[in-house]
């Protein structure tokens, strides 16, 4: 008889096959209707720019791998995610330098710094986004970057409209129809959000993103619009250009559903997407920002911790009746 | 292996299996030249052992340590002692294991040593831990513990068994007789009997109390049949036993009725075998059997890095060697090929919250493992519900990033109970 050596190991003895791997791969699967769509819309820039950003995103880390003398651990995707995300909200012809410090602070500072994948308190696309907002206003101003570009059809930001010209005079430029099919200017992967449901539908379907949060998001957005536009309807717009503009339903799908950065119990859930879409609406109606997305979920990543103590009692704690 | 669906939506749902509706009989393994015994007691080399290597046994004679040894083993055969050496589980918890040589010229055929037995559970506990089921007597017959419920499980704790189901259809009269006897020997006012739902029994049990048990994983765990049925919470860090509530298995039960006729004890264990490729066996060995006897006779072959557990899928141990006795609370073993063997990872906790959706008892799981990793035992016990855990597995079951959870809860418990037992031996 052979003495040959066993594994041995702990319980349990199944997994249900999931992996770090596999998730960001699907998530990513889950961007292609709205990245595929932005691309025939913005032509090779866009390529140009989701390229570039995915893959510097995933050379940061690689550096800072090996920098730290830390596995390798690009392999699980996880940059590569917030490399793509991060190019699919910048517009078609930002400039290379603008998106390599864009990713360098999204993944360095926004990730590795707290200790790589699972430790970030904020979404690291955001954290990079928000940095250049602040930095380089300039390129975000859509209407500026598409100047060379021939739309058929209005060719204005809706956000940026908005906030300038009032709900009255942008009334009758952006028929709800043409926003879902992405006819209108924006970033990459933004624009598109018929494309962009069907993506967060996947991934909710799939379990990747849990439920609660895209759904109490868009219902934050539609009731806290609808509630301004009954106040006021010449100043304030309606809720379905607040949805279908913007980063919204990327933000909805993609952004706020980030793993380590948004609660995971069933009520904090609830409260975090409906307050991230509360605040977009007031930053977009009564802030400084045409679009308050990116700094609104910023925010709600921020206060995350605390909402998320918010849970339900575990078996047998506090008993001592028995 | 249960992979995840492609929709998952919702938590995954995990079923125990049900026992085929007309169950073929074990096979019979014969009784091999050596068995090995667990003792549950470490060996003390200052004191005297009452056994030594080289002294003859019988059948049904009972093997002590000590003196004062209150632990003790049930030789299964006659024959020799052939070894007394120490062994330690997974834990680093010690015992001893005894290999006794069966003698062949008579062993077999020679009826066991017949005991002088009352009816009461102290004359029980002095010959009867060790039968096929191990029943929990030496806890009933306790002083300390005021047992006031027994429950009959007749549905099997882990998934991919169906012991306890074959048990219960096969020998149902032995089962009602079992629970007469030990109405009447421990006087436990209340005694009932789970089964699962999708068992159907021909005829009832007269004067007991039934409960049907859910098939999804994990309701026939202790924690969730008081939950659901006793509506009894078991408090974060208790047992069932501190709350009054001793589960006995449905072969124990029958194990005891047959000892009661024959006031002699029984050697044969009911295993369900799970080979390769899914495979169910169902397998009638005597108490000591190495493992490797009863995968010959199936043709498992065991290669270089395959796994055998002992005990199910979920809350099993793996062994490290094939010469792993049968015991008499191994209802289970499943070997699994090393290419089949899930990969674990270093990976830290990202959040997903899919543990959080699947805990049965809501242990914010990823926020624990957190201070588990950090060793902050007190700390996870005291506000993130470490004791609360009725260790299903489903956690690590489902985790994304791959984190050995329920090893970490496992460990966690354990030194939370060394740290406090070093905090009473201070004061």
């Amino acid at each position: 008889m052979t003495n040959n050596k066993l594994t041995v190991s702990h319980a349990p003895f199944w997994h249900d096959g999931d992996s770090l791997f596999q998730m960001n791969l699907n998530i990513m699967i889950a961007t292609l209707p709205a990245v595929i769509f932005g691309i025939i819309q913005f032509g090779a820039p866009a390529v140009g720019v989701l390229a570039l950003s995915l893959s510097s995103a995933m050379v940061w880390e690689l550096i800072l791998n090996i920098i730290s003398k830390k596995k390798i651990s690009i392999g699980d995707l996880d940059s590569a995610v917030i490399g793509l995300l991060f190019g699919m909200m910048l517009p078609a012809t930002s400039p290379w330098w603008l998106v390599v410090i864009g990713t360098f602070v999204a993944v360095v500072i926004g990730k590795m710094i707290f200790g790589g994948i699972g430790a970030n308190p904020f979404n690291p696309a955001l954290v990079g986004m928000a940095f250049l907002m602040l930095s380089w206003k300039v390129f975000f101003d859509f209407d500026a970057a598409y100047i060379n570009y021939e739309f058929d059809f209005t060719a204005l930001a809706p956000l940026a409209a908005l906030k300038f010209q009032g709900a009255s005079e942008v009334a009758g430029l952006f028929s709800t129809g043409d926003l879902i099919m992405g006819k209108q200017v924006g970033a990459i992967g933004s624009t598109f959000g018929l494309g962009l449901i069907i993506g967060g539908i996947y991934l909710i379907l799939r379990g990747y993103i849990r439920w609660e949060i895209p759904v109490s998001f868009i219902a934050g957005i539609i009731i806290t619009a609808l509630a301004f536009k009954m106040a006021n309807p010449d100043t304030y717009a309606g809720p379905m250009l607040h949805l279908f503009s913007g980063y919204t339903l990327i933000g909805a799908f993609f952004l706020a559903t980030e793993n380590s950065s948004s609660p995971v119990n069933r009520i904090p859930m609830l409260i975090y997407g409906f307050f991230a879409a509360l605040m977009i609406i007031l930053m977009r109606n009564i802030g400084a920002y045409a679009d308050g997305t990116i700094l609104a979920i910023l925010l709600l990543n921020l206060v995350n911790p605390l909402i998320d103590t918010i849970r339900p009692k575990a078996l047998g704690k506090g008993v001592n009746n028995a | 292996m249960i992979k995840r669906s492609f929709f998952t939506l919702t938590k995954p749902r995990l079923e125990y299996d049900l026992v085929e509706p007309d169950p073929k009989e074990p096979k019979q393994i014969p009784i091999p030249s050596n068995l090995t015994l667990l003792l549950n007691e470490p060996i003390d080399s200052t004191r005297q052992a009452l056994i030594k290597k080289g002294d003859a046994v019988e059948k049904g004679e009972k093997l002590r340590l000590y003196n004062q040894s209150t632990e003790y083993t049930i030789s299964p055969v006659t024959g020799t002692i052939d070894a007394i050496d120490a062994y330690s589980d997974d834990f680093g918890n010690t015992s001893t294991y005894l290999v006794i040589k069966n003698d062949q010229s008579q062993a077999s055929q020679k009826e066991p040593i017949t005991y002088d037995l009352k009816d009461d559970i102290a004359s029980a506990d002095e010959y009867f831990r060790t039968l096929p089921g191990a029943p929990p007597l030496k806890i009933l017959a306790s002083d300390d513990v005021k047992i006031n419920t027994i429950v009959i499980t007749c549905a099997d704790m882990d998934l991919l068994s169906t012991t306890s189901q074959y048990i219960t259809l096969k020998f149902l009269d032995d089962i009602k007789e079992g629970a007469k006897i030990l109405k009447k020997i421990t006087h436990v006012p209340k005694l009932c009997i789970i089964i699962p739902e999708g068992l159907n029994i021909q005829g009832g049990f007269d004067s007991i109390q039934v409960f049907k048990t859910s098939m999804e994983y994990p309701s026939n765990l202790p924690a969730m049949i008081l939950k659901d049925h006793l509506s009894m919470i078991l408090p974060a860090g208790k047992t069932p036993e501190d709350v009054g509530v001793s589960f006995i298995s449905a072969e124990a039960v029958v194990s005891l009725a047959n000892a009661y006729k024959t006031k002699s004890a029984g050697f044969e264990k009911i295993l369900t075998v799970i080979g390769k490729q899914g495979t169910q066996y169902r397998v009638k060995a005597t108490i000591g059997t190495p493992l490797h006897k009863i995968l010959n006779a199936f043709s498992v072959h065991i290669n270089e890095q395959d796994r055998i557990v002992i005990g199910g899928p979920m809350k099993g141990f793996a062994t490290y060697t094939r010469h792993h006795p049968v015991q008499p609370d191994m209802d289970t073993v499943m070997i699994q090929d090393r290419d089949i063997i899930p990969e674990l990872s270093d990976n830290p906790c990202v959040n997903c919250g899919k543990c959080i959706r699947i805990c049965p008892v809501n242990v914010p799981v990823n926020v624990l493992v957190r201070y588990l990793e950090a060793d902050q035992y007190e700390e996870a016990a005291d506000r993130y519900d470490l004791e609360s855990c009725i260790e299903c597995g489903l956690c690590a079951y489902t985790c994304t990033a791959r984190i050995p959870l329920y090893q970490y809860i496992r460990l966690g418990k354990h030194e939370l109970f060394k740290l406090r037992a070093l905090e009473t031996a201070n004061d």
